[in-house]
């Protein structure tokens, strides 16, 4: 069960945003350099968040993109959604009663297990903000520069 | 994101021997006719659930395969870990583990990924075996014990 490299790309590079926001938009360029990611991927990623709402782009010379809200309104669950869609480990979790997915589905015995391991991972998923993971980074991998210097 | 096949085929075929044991071995042409999966896909399947201690083989005419254990002893977590490898919502293998990960995605390994993991692993070892039979045997309305007057 696998989530693809849209998904975790597209989160990198949501992250990396989120942290470079206060400095006003933020290009394409400077995120696929820091996270390692090619402009072209980032971009098609950026462009499926901006249709979800996630993202906005700011268009000219010193354009980019911003968050299109503030970090601690979008979720992880909201980002790998919007890039892979429903989290369902098989396909046939998303099948109703009115749209089976599956001939077999009034009689599996199994999707009820595979609906509750989608319910998990949705809710997993939904409890983590991007602003959850900004305050995380800057803790523990933010580089500090400086230096305090004690004279007697 | 998707579990492979050798996954969830192992687990309804696993489910379907548990429901039609009754105390004896079943046929693995059986469970494929009822299951619609490949005899031969299913050989690969089972040969590995028996490598793992799950099932025994019976041989022969009749032979065919039996739960080493109850189905109550049996976690599903365990049932697909031996076909799937670890439990992971993403493909470990194209994970950077060779120390040129981003600080960003070190991070969301830990707060995202893990957690993922974790649940998904609590949840497949909280469910056994029996619990699933259960079910199906409500939803198909079997019941064990019929009473007659």
């Amino acid at each position: 069960m696998k989530i693809s490299t849209k998904g975790r790309y597209g989160l990198e590079a949501l992250v990396d945003l989120a942290i470079h926001s206060s400095e006003g938009c933020v290009s394409l360029k400077s995120i696929s350099e820091r996270c390692g990611i090619s402009e072209a991927y980032i971009l098609q990623i950026f462009l499926i968040l901006r249709r979800a709402g996630i993202v906005e782009s700011v268009r000219g010379a010193q354009g980019g993109y911003m968050l299109a809200k503030s970090p601690s309104e979008i979720t992880v669950g909201d980002v790998l959604t919007s890039l892979e869609g429903p989290l369902a480990p098989v396909a046939c979790c998303t099948s109703t009663n009115e749209n089976p997915l599956c001939e077999r589905y009034g009689k599996c015995a199994t999707v009820g297990f595979w609906k509750n391991v989608m319910k998990t991972l949705n809710e997993v998923a939904d409890s983590i903000t991007i602003n959850d993971l900004v305050e995380y980074y800057r803790n523990n991998f933010f580089n500090k520069d400086y230096e305090i210097d004690y004279y007697i | 994101m998707k579990f492979s096949t050798k996954g969830r085929y192992g687990l309804r075929a696993m489910v379907d021997l548990a429901v039609n044991a009754k105390g004896e071995h079943v046929a693995l042409c059986s469970i494929a006719e009822r299951q619609g999966i490949s005899t031969n896909y299913l050989e690969q399947v089972f040969s590995i659930l028996r490598k793992s201690g799950l099932v025994k083989s019976v041989k022969g005419a009749q032979g065919g395969y039996i739960l080493a254990e109850p189905p109550s002893d049996i976690k599903v977590g365990r049932i697909l870990r031996a076909l799937e490898g670890p439990l992971s919502v993403i493909d470990e293998k194209t994970e950077n583990s060779n120390g040129s990960e981003t600080g960003i995605e070190y991070c969301i390994k830990l707060c995202v990924w893990d957690k993922m993991n974790q649940a998904l692993n609590d949840l497949a070892d909280s469910v056994t075996l029996e619990d699933l039979v259960d079910n199906y045997r409500k939803l198909v309305g079997i019941d064990e014990t019929m009473y007659y007057i």
